[in-house]
């Protein structure tokens, strides 16, 4: 008895591909129940959040962050293209140039000061987590291989090739690579803006004999500390560009426009994700909820029992042994 | 009894408030400015369409607008001291262009010789923009002169900003000595407290005039830097900020000329603001610490960086990553939108759900 009960263990382990999507179908979570993958489909949200996500201080950031990218915008852009006819009209609006580039400045000044409190608490948060012995890599926005994996698998769903989307965890890989794009930007336009603001001071830190670590006749005529300038120069207003593009038609359609957020996804002003979004794209984080919040758990356990979803589906193997046997039957039937 | 007390008051608060108005209202309507015209020019010259036609067709307007010249900087100064061959009315054709080196009957403070511009038409005559005996015939003809960038016709009306003290002081030393006229300037209402000059972003469309004719600069053969100057200007961030109206940021003349503003000399020539050795000074007057690498920035960047192979690599990749980050997140989106879509999701999030229409989970799933 002992025995085959191994072997059919084994085979839900290990078994041909149908079979182990059947497995990953239902996701058992003890006290709760099995939860099926789709169940975002049938959970009621409140568009204002149900489930925390970011604390007050990320919300905080994300305001100054929102208002200073803005005005940065509105001030810097009109000089990147001065020649064209909006250009005057915007610079008007802020009270000619000179006040345009003081507000630029505070602006940009201000955004540091967000950046840096960024840092503050993502490290302090970290330590209290690792102290608390809370931390777990997964839940930060560190890159694994596995969000590679879960591109793959997603875009596989979107052809229809997969039944459902990949188990993600509070950060998926979209989001994990803006914010690695905005680490990289931040540092090049705070870089870059600081030596166009400081040009005296530039060519103080970067003389003649720091450049010669490069190789000879990369950079030409133009003395070490030119070359940076116009290294600045170049870089400050593509990298502005690119941003301004990227929250243009990938942020803001990405929180507005996409089908369950539009008009307005509600996270940034009360730090907190509805349901069947945390559940669709964050399944894996959705279960630290079930973990942590006993009340979630609790409208879990009544929505599966009113589904009438039998909790036996996708035990661990040991439980299953004690369960019936037909049980394993079952499973790859509920496959599509 | 009480009554009369009352009405003497009242009389007693007209009789100060008409006081009052009668000594103040003067002062609102002080009397015409009047141009100095001795000769009683503008007998005829005040007629509006006093002018004739040449023999090309070009249509010549003599009208002096007595209004307006006196607004204008010249409007003490008698017709006759620039128009100097005109010895009798009504007076012969002219044929003579006027001489700005002429001394007219102003004087100068704590001055003995009559005013003339001839300190700065001597300093010009120097720069590079002065006519040399070597030079071509055309490029005689294509140098400016005085009338040239200083077209303040009397029918233009000049608009009057005030400037900083120290800023006028150092033009008034380009004519005047420097002892006594600080104490002159202290106690004389003087034009150049107020600024009559041009705005930096009229002064660099001055230069373009003839610095942005390539064609003609290439005639005239001067080298490959100073042929595309105004585009490579317009292309910095003094010049960017000038055409949007800065009055901080350099124009043309801030590096290439001191406070003469007319010696404009080539970067070779030693006196030049822009050789070599005068940079660090020409920077200083805007930038507090410059270094000897902080004078190597460009202040004409080329937006190609055809120079500088690196920029300009770097130029194309980040181009190029712009294109492919855009296409590729915005494709990622609609692709993503396309399949929930297919899945079965709505627009929006309503009644607590925005999968509305989902068959029960468990029995017959997916699509």
């Amino acid at each position: 008895m002992a025995t085959s009960s191994e072997t059919v263990s084994e085979t839900i382990a290990v078994p041909a591909k149908g079979k182990a999507q059947g497995e990953e179908y239902f996701t058992y979570v003890e006290g709760v129940g099995s939860i099926p993958r789709d169940i975002y489909k049938h959970v009621q949200s409140d568009p204002l959040g149900d489930l925390p996500r970011y604390s007050v201080h990320i919300v905080i950031q994300h305001l100054l962050i929102f208002i200073t990218f803005l005005l940065l915008v509105f001030t810097g852009l009109p000089i990147y293209f001065s020649d064209v006819f909006w250009a005057p009209v915007v610079i008007a609006f802020f009270g000619g140039i000179d006040t345009a580039r003081l507000i630029h400045r505070i602006a940009g000044f201000t955004m540091m000061f967000a950046a840096a409190y960024h840092v503050v608490t993502i490290v302090g948060g970290t330590l209290r987590k690792i102290y608390n012995h809370e931390f777990d890599y997964k839940r930060t926005q560190i890159p694994r291989l596995k969000d590679l994996y879960d591109l793959i698998h997603d875009l596989k769903y979107f052809i229809g090739i997969e039944p459902y989307r990949p188990k993600m965890e509070k950060f998926m890989y979209k989001q994990k690579l803006h914010y690695l794009a905005i680490i990289w930007g931040s540092l090049v336009l705070i870089a870059a803006g600081s030596a166009l603001l400081f040009p005296d001071v530039m060519a103080r830190l970067i003389p003649g004999t720091l450049g010669k670590l490069l190789p000879q006749g990369v950079i030409g005529e133009e003395s070490y500390s030119a070359f940076f300038q116009s290294l600045a120069r170049l870089m400050h207003a593509d990298e502005a560009v690119m941003a301004l593009i990227v929250v243009a038609f990938w942020h803001w359609s990405n929180v507005h426009l996409v089908p369950g957020r539009f008009p307005m996804q509600w996270t940034y002003l009360t730090g907190r994700i509805t349901r069947e979004h945390q559940i669709e794209e964050h399944f894996l984080e959705y279960l630290n909820s079930l973990r942590e919040i006993p009340e979630e758990r609790e409208y879990m356990r009544n929505l599966l029992e009113e589904l009438e979803i039998e909790s036996s589906h996708a035990m661990p193997p040991a439980d299953r042994q004690a369960s019936s046997a037909p049980q394993d039957v079952a499973v790859p039937e509920d496959k599509p | 009894m009480k009554r009369d007390s009352a009405l003497r008051a009242i009389n007693k608060h007209i009789i100060i408030c008409l006081a009052l108005a009668g000594t103040l209202l003067p002062l609102f309507f002080g009397s015409p400015a009047k141009a100095a015209d001795e000769y009683n020019c503008l007998m005829c010259h005040k007629h509006r369409l006093i002018g004739r036609i040449d023999e090309n067709g070009k249509r010549w307007n003599y009208n002096v607008d007595e209004a307006i010249y006196n607004r204008s900087v010249h409007r003490k100064i008698e017709c006759r001291d620039c128009h100097t061959n005109i010895t009798k009315i009504p007076h012969d054709p002219i044929t003579e262009t006027v001489n700005c080196a002429n001394q007219c009957h102003i004087k100068p403070p704590f001055a003995q010789e009559k005013f003339s511009h001839q300190k700065i038409i001597d300093l010009f005559n120097q720069s590079a923009h002065g006519i040399r005996s070597t030079d071509s015939e055309a490029l005689k003809q294509a140098k400016p002169y005085c009338k040239f960038c200083h077209s303040n016709p009397l029918y233009y009306r000049i608009s009057e900003e005030r400037v900083a003290y120290a800023e006028t002081l150092r033009r008034c030393f380009n004519c005047h000595p420097q002892s006594g006229v600080i104490q002159a300037y202290m106690h004389i209402t003087h034009r150049l407290r107020k600024k009559t000059s041009r705005s930096s972003r009229e002064i660099v469309q001055l230069c373009a005039k003839c610095h942005q004719d390539t064609a003609l600069m290439k005639k005239l053969k001067v080298s490959a830097t100073a042929q595309d100057a105004v585009e490579t200007y317009n292309q910095s961030i003094h010049g960017k900020l000038v055409r949007l109206g800065s009055q901080k940021a350099a124009n043309c003349i801030s590096c290439h000329a001191s406070s003469g503003l007319h010696d404009i000399y080539k970067k070779d020539d030693k006196r030049a603001t822009i050789y070599k050795e005068n940079l660090l000074k020409t920077c200083q007057q805007c930038h507090t610490t410059p270094t000897r690498w902080f004078v190597g920035i460009a202040v004409h960047p080329k937006a190609e960086h055809k120079e500088n192979r690196l920029i300009f690599f770097m130029s194309i990749f980040l181009r190029l990553a712009l294109y492919g980050a855009v296409l590729s997140m915005v494709g990622l989106m609609l692709f993503e939108t396309f399949g929930r879509r297919r899945d079965g999701i709505k627009l929006v999030l309503r009644n607590g759900t925005t999968w509305r229409g989902q068959s029960k989970p468990g029995s017959k799933k997916g699509k």
